[in-house]
Parts: C-alpha cells; sequence; structure tokens
C-alpha cells in the first residue's frame, strides 16, 4: 500500500445518506484502513487517496452527522476530529463537505458549523445526476464566490462522475489554503461568546476557541466543558448569564445557532439554485405503494420470503461443492493414519468433520449479506425501519430503539452499544434488554442446518422459507410482550417522537455490496479457523476419551453372531456413550427431555451457550464420532435423519422429529446463548443485574416455548 | 507414553490454551472497561 506525501490528512464530512462512503471508496479503492478511534467503539475508516498529481493525501470518512452539536459518541468523534482533539491523530489539513445537490441549505448548515473551525474547505455537491433529474440547474461559480473562493464541486460518486473534479479540487484546497465565508454573529450573541472564551480560557488556563465557545454557548450536551476541563461550579453562571444575553436579543439560546446559520444560508443561495422541468418524485411514487398502511407491510413479508427462499435455493449448489471438498480432505487425510486411530480420529472427525460443518454454511452467508447490502444500499432497510416502527411504538419503546434492534438482526454487540444513541436512560435500558431477542446471525447456521435437513426434504423448499421467517419472528414476538411489560409496567418509559430520514431509492453499487459481503465471509472463515476450530478439538476430546478396551470385549461377547461392520459400528457408539461428553450429557439430558432432546443434543445445546454456532461444528464431531472415521461420504445431515431413540418408550423413533426440530430451533431463537453479548449487556446496563436477570429469564423462556412446541407438535404429528 | 498420545495431547493442550487466553484477554478487556464483544478489538469504551 503506498503511502500518503507528507503526512496530509483530509477528512471526509457529510450528512447521513449524501453517498459520502461511495464517495470515499470511489476516492481511495479498496486501499483503506478500518480501525477504531480511541475511547469509543467508532470506526476510524481511512484510505491513501491520488490528488491526480501524484500527491497523496490521507483520507478518513468520519461519522455521517447533521450539526456539530455533540449528542451522540459518533457526533463527539466528527468534532474531536476536526478540532484535532484526537489522541494520536493530527488535525486535517482540510475538509471535503460533501453535500446532497438535492438539498443544498439543509446540508450547507453542517457546512457553515465547520467553516468555524477554520480549516480549508472542499464542497462536493454529490448526487448531482438526481438534481439534475429532476430539474435543478446549480451555477457552482457563484456558489464558489459566495462561499469565499472555495471550490465546489458537482459529482455523482456512485456513477463515478467528478471524481477527478474532486481530486483536483482537494489539491487545491491545500495549496490556496481557502477558508469558508463565516458566519456573522448578531453582535449581542458575539458578545455573549466572547464571554464565555474569554471566561472559560481564564478557568481552564487553555486558549478557547470561536468554535469550542460556540459549543460551550448553545450546547445542552457538556461534552465540550468536560473536555476542557471547565466545572459545571465554574461555567453555570458565565452560561447563564450569556444565554439571558442571546435570550434578551431576541434568540431563543437552544435555537440561535441554526437561526443565524440558515439566515446566512439563504442569502447566499439566493440565485445559486434554479429548478426547471425534472421527473421529481420518483421515490415518493414507489414510496406510496411500499410505506402503504396495509399494502406495506405484505409487500415486505413478501419480500422477506423471497430473500430466505433465495439464500436456500442459490447457496444449495456452493454448499455441496464445499461438502464435496469436506469429504475428499477426509480421504485424503485419514488412509495414511491407518496405524494411529486416535490421531486419525482427531484429524478426520474432529477438526476436519467439526470445522467442515460450519464452512458448509459459507455460502449462506455470503448470500445473506449480499441481500443485506443490496437491501440497506438500495434504500429499503430504512423503509422496513419505518413499516416496523409502528409495532415499537405500540409496545412503549422509544423510537429510536428501531435502529438496535434492526441491527440485533446482524449481532447483539453492536446493537447493544447502538442503544447508546437514546437519550432516555429507561428507554435505553429496555431497548438493551430486548436486543438480544432480535435473530441474529449467529442463529442463522442453526437454523439452516435443521431447515436443509427436516423441513425443506420432508415438506419442500417453500416451508423451509416460512419456518425461516417464522425463527426470525420468534424472538420479536417475545420481544413486543416483553418490552411492553418492562416500558409500561416495571420502567414506566415516556413515548418520544421519532424521526427518520428516508433516503432516495438508488441501484446498489456492486463493488460497495461486494466489498462489504467479502468482509463478513473473512470474518466467518476466521472465527471457523480460530474458535470453532479450538472448541472442535475440546468438543473431540471430551467425546473420544476415555477409552476403556473392556467395552470392545463387552460388545463382542454380547454379539457374537454379528458382522464385524455390526460390531465396529456398535462398538463406536458405546465409545462416545461412555465417554466424557457422553456420561455429562447423559447426566444432563432429563432437564431436556421435555423438548425431545437426546444426550447428544443436549451436548450441542451445553456447549454453545459460550456461541450460539457452536452447536453445528459440536453435532458434527459427535454424529461423525460415533459413525467412524471410515466414514467419510457420511455427511451431518444423513447421520442426523439416521439417528433413532436406541432406549426408553421412544425407541426406534427417530429423534429428529418434526417436534424436535422446531423445538431446538424455538430454544435457539429464544435461549441467550452468547457470552459476550451478556457481558456487553452487564458493561451497557452498568451491572451484572440486568445482564443475568436477562439470562435467567430468555433461558426459561426458551425451554417452556421449546417445551410447548415439542408436547405440541408431537401430540399432532 | 507413545508418540501418538504426545502428538494428540500436545494439540488440545494447545487449543485449551489458546481458548482459556483468549477468554482471560477478554475479561481484562472488559475489567479495564474494553470492547467485551467477540471481535478482537482492543477498543476501550467511554463510560
Amino acid at each position: 500500500m503506498s503511502t500518503p506525501d507528507a503526512g496530509l490528512l483530509v477528512a471526509l464530512v457529510g450528512n447521513p445518506n449524501t453517498g459520502k462512503s461511495t464517495l470515499f471508496n470511489a476516492l481511495t479503492g479498496l486501499r483503506q484502513r478500518v480501525g477504531n478511534y480511541p475511547g469509543v467503539t467508532v470506526a476510524r475508516k481511512s484510505g491513501t487517496c491520488d490528488l491526480g498529481d501524484g500527491q497523496k493525501v490521507e483520507l478518513v470518512d468520519l461519522p455521517g452527522l447533521y450539526s456539530l452539536a455533540a449528542a451522540s459518541p459518533d457526533e463527539q468523534v466528527v468534532i474531536d476530529a476536526l478540532s484535532g482533539n484526537i489522541a494520536g491523530d493530527r488535525r486535517p489539513d482540510a475538509v471535503v463537505l460533501v453535500v446532497d445537490s438535492t438539498n443544498l441549505l439543509r446540508n450547507l448548515f453542517l457546512a457553515s458549523q465547520v467553516a468555524e473551525l477554520g480549516r480549508p474547505v472542499v464542497i462536493v455537491l454529490n448526487q448531482a445526476d438526481v438534481a439534475k433529474e429532476q430539474g435543478l440547474r446549480i451555477d457552482t461559480e457563484l456558489l464558489s464566490r459566495r462561499l469565499g473562493g472555495v471550490p465546489v464541486v458537482l459529482s455523482s460518486a456512485w456513477k463515478g462522475e467528478g471524481i477527478l473534479d474532486v481530486r483536483r479540487a482537494i489539491a487545491r484546497a491545500i495549496a490556496q489554503q481557502t477558508q469558508m465565508k463565516r458566519v456573522t454573529w448578531p453582535t449581542n450573541i458575539a458578545a455573549a461568546l466572547a464571554d464565555v472564551a474569554t471566561v472559560a480560557a481564564a478557568d481552564t488556563g487553555k486558549p478557547i476557541s470561536e468554535a469550542e465557545a460556540q459549543r460551550l454557548l448553545f450546547d445542552t450536551n457538556p461534552s465540550t466543558a468536560d473536555r476542557l476541563g471547565w466545572t459545571l461550579a465554574q461555567r453555570e453562571k458565565t452560561l447563564r448569564t450569556a444565554r439571558d444575553r442571546v435570550r434578551n436579543s431576541g434568540y431563543n439560546p437552544m435555537a440561535a445557532e441554526p437561526l443565524v446559520h440558515y439566515a446566512h444560508l439563504r442569502l447566499i443561495l439566493e440565485g445559486v439554485v434554479t429548478e426547471g422541468a425534472g421527473k421529481a418524485g420518483r421515490s415518493a411514487a414507489v414510496d406510496r405503494l411500499l410505506l402503504h398502511r396495509f399494502l406495506g407491510p405484505v409487500l415486505f413479508l413478501g419480500i422477506m420470503l423471497g430473500f430466505f427462499g433465495s439464500v436456500f435455493w442459490l447457496a444449495k449448489f456452493p454448499m455441496e461443492w464445499i461438502q464435496a471438498g469436506v469429504d475428499w480432505t477426509k480421504t485424503i487425510v485419514a488412509p495414511p493414519l491407518d496405524a494411529y486411530p486416535m490421531l486419525q480420529s482427531l484429524l478426520a472427525d474432529g477438526i476436519i468433520g467439526g470445522v467442515g460443518a460450519f464452512l458448509v454454511f459459507l455460502p449462506q452467508i455470503l448470500i445473506l449479506f449480499l441481500f443485506i447490502g443490496i437491501l440497506e444500499d438500495s434504500g429499503y432497510m430504512a423503509r422496513a425501519a419505518f413499516i416496523m416502527d409502528r409495532l415499537f411504538s405500540w409496545c412503549g419503546l422509544n423510537g429510536k430503539s428501531f435502529v438496535p434492534l434492526l441491527s440485533g438482526f446482524a449481532c447483539a454487540i453492536p446493537s447493544l452499544l447502538s442503544t447508546r444513541t437514546i437519550e432516555d436512560p429507561k428507554a435505553r435500558l429496555a431497548t438493551a434488554f430486548v436486543v438480544p431477542f432480535m435473530s441474529c446471525s449467529a442463529r442463522f447456521p442453526v437454523y439452516a442446518l435443521m431447515c436443509a435437513a427436516f423441513i425443506g426434504p420432508t415438506y419442500g423448499a417453500g416451508w423451509q422459507s416460512v419456518v425461516m421467517i417464522g425463527m426470525h419472528c420468534v424472538g420479536l414476538l417475545f420481544a413486543v410482550p416483553t418490552a411492553f411489560v418492562l416500558t409500561r409496567l416495571v420502567l414506566k418509559v415516556k413515548p418520544q417522537p421519532f424521526v427518520l430520514e428516508l433516503p432516495r431509492y438508488q441501484m446498489p453499487k456492486p463493488r460497495d455490496v461486494i466489498w462489504r459481503m467479502w468482509q463478513n465471509a473473512a470474518e466467518f472463515v476466521s472465527k471457523a479457523g480460530t474458535v470453532i476450530f479450538a472448541i472442535t478439538i475440546i468438543v473431540w476430546a471430551l467425546s473420544y476419551f476415555p477409552r476403556d478396551a473392556s467395552v470392545a470385549e463387552r460388545i463382542k461377547a454380547a454379539n457374537p453372531s454379528a458382522t464385524e461392520e455390526v460390531v465396529k459400528s456398535k462398538l463406536q457408539a458405546a465409545y462416545v456413550e461412555q465417554s466424557y461428553m457422553g456420561r455429562f450429557g447423559k447426566a444432563v439430558q432429563p432437564i431436556f427431555d421435555p423438548l425431545g432432546f437426546d444426550w447428544k443434543i443436549t451436548v450441542g445445546v451445553l456447549a454453545s451457550f459460550p456461541a450460539r454456532e457452536v452447536i453445528v461444528s459440536t453435532l458434527g464431531v459427535t454424529y461423525s464420532v460415533g459413525e467412524g472415521a471410515e466414514a467419510d461420504s457420511q455427511h451431518l445431515r444423513q447421520a442426523m435423519q439416521d439417528a433413532k431413540w436406541s432406549e426408553g418408550p421412544r425407541a426406534g423413533t427417530p429423534i429428529f422429529s418434526l417436534a424436535a426440530v422446531l423445538a431446538l430451533m424455538v430454544f435457539f431463537a429464544l435461549c441467550s446463548q452468547c457470552g459476550p453479548t451478556i457481558a456487553t449487556l452487564a458493561q451497557e446496563t452498568g451491572g451484572w443485574k440486568w445482564a443475568a436477570g436477562s439470562f435467567v429469564y430468555m433461558t426459561a423462556l426458551a425451554w417452556l416455548a421449546g417445551t410447548a412446541v415439542y408436547q405440541v407438535v408431537i401430540r399432532l404429528t | 507414553m507413545n508418540f501418538e498420545a504426545v502428538i494428540v495431547g500436545a494439540i488440545i493442550g494447545v487449543a485449551a490454551g489458546w481458548l482459556i487466553r483468549r477468554w482471560l484477554a477478554a475479561a481484562r478487556r472488559r475489567k479495564e472497561g474494553g470492547c467485551a464483544g467477540d471481535c478482537g478489538c482492543a477498543t476501550k469504551l467511554k463510560k
């Protein structure tokens, strides 16, 4: 990777949904580095940008935001990054402000605030193609002059248009150090700002910039004061007096900043944009259908059905190829180790069998994230949020709860962290408590295995998709009443309004979608090669040892006329049963008997408490060990389909009956089986009380629901 | 002790040791106010 010249740093800033990340990708290509800002879980994405004349700079993509008033960790990071207050990071040498061409006034508000930081600026009017389609004509030269001569460039990042102009404009801004024209504050507000700056500088012993004085005066959030070390006792009187001064000049102190900026921007934009005849409102026409009160949810359900159906259908052949690869590897590895049966079993049954059983789901994971990427980038995901918001507002959750709950379908940990955007602590707590109910992607391999092995072959591919959606809804079904009781009866949360911006529909950019799909696949494969790999070795050891030689003699004595194959099969089964895992599973199995789980499933369930997906590799090991190392072509699915109860009232009947399969999936949909999620919940709720409560509640609920499903279905089938 | 048992024992020992080390590191990260996730990042969270 090439390194930037002279250590120049350029920051990319803009409102959400302006195509900022697409522009970042276009400017940096795939030469990107992803890390974290110190102190917060906000991603720092940077890359090397060639300015077109051989000069290279480091370009950093800051989180999207609407204003510099720091209400969330993301916004605080942007302010700190632009002010050079992040440890180990430099102050940017220039700022590229990405603006939606179709909404200049609102987008330039952030630009006007950034101008106060006194950095060279480039204004990129992105989505210029859409503005043109809507009949908008923007006089960029006039706008540039009015903004003090800063470069103003038209671009359409997702079409790759205007990218070279952006590169040249950055080079010009750095060379000429052109700053954007700043707002002129009314006399009383300017005096109030000067007072705040003087007193804060005296109290803290640090120089206070004009931008910092504005944050101190206008923000209710004390983050800037805290960072400067200006204590509440020191600042209280000064800020009250300064805000009274603003109020006396006819402005509400909390609204003065946007009012003055917008007045300034209206003058700048006069005559800059001219409206002609265009095809406005195509998104609005589509939304009339997709967000229709009754049709919207029906179409949403249809899209989801097609989505999950395609995941199975498209992944079928790649999964078979991977399975064939796993089998082939076994046939290569196992025979040379015939003289070492223990080592042979560890490699073939344990490592290759266990990790292979997990890796087989890679195509489904790839397709899942491909579709999620398409739904997100097309703008439909925000519509899904809008449709589902009705459900959540009914159960008393804050409207802002929806985004963490939606991202909980991918992984509970980042969604628990994203509950921090909810200002009301009670609503935040209630949301965090129900986030683990959302069916995260770690549950997906469990559903996929059960659906592919039992639902699909017996009831057809259609039912496979229905059950898959059903399992994703089970968590939701319990989350809603749980949230209702928590918000209305326990925590008594006050409802708050929720504003959601619906982005314009657009064609997803294949490179961006594939890049994200690739990142998720790499994480999945890395997990298979590390955690799953290590756990399968332990599970294998526990299901292989101890091996008592007397077992073989006993089996042979009990079956004198049996063929060698039958004796071998009975011997393998006996070995697994008397292993540590077998003994433990059998001891605990009575607890899970009402759910129809045998001791092997019980072992899988217990091994999955640190991470759900471990059950797939655990079943891969326990069923593979039982079949012996020679059973190279025996797939996990086939082994499970063939498994039968060996004793008790169910002897001879399949272990994986429809009732047991559904009970297992419902159990996994509801059970709290992820160590890192519980730890994060404890961290975010400030103690173990709520985390322990969530674990006990979800596990008990999973057991009860699984039992109910098994007992009802077994009587009906 | 035979060669096979030594190899298998070493593999199991390394796997168990690696898992324990990973869990201890995650616990230490949490204690220091870091990310409790399984992402392997060393990010500290703002309290």
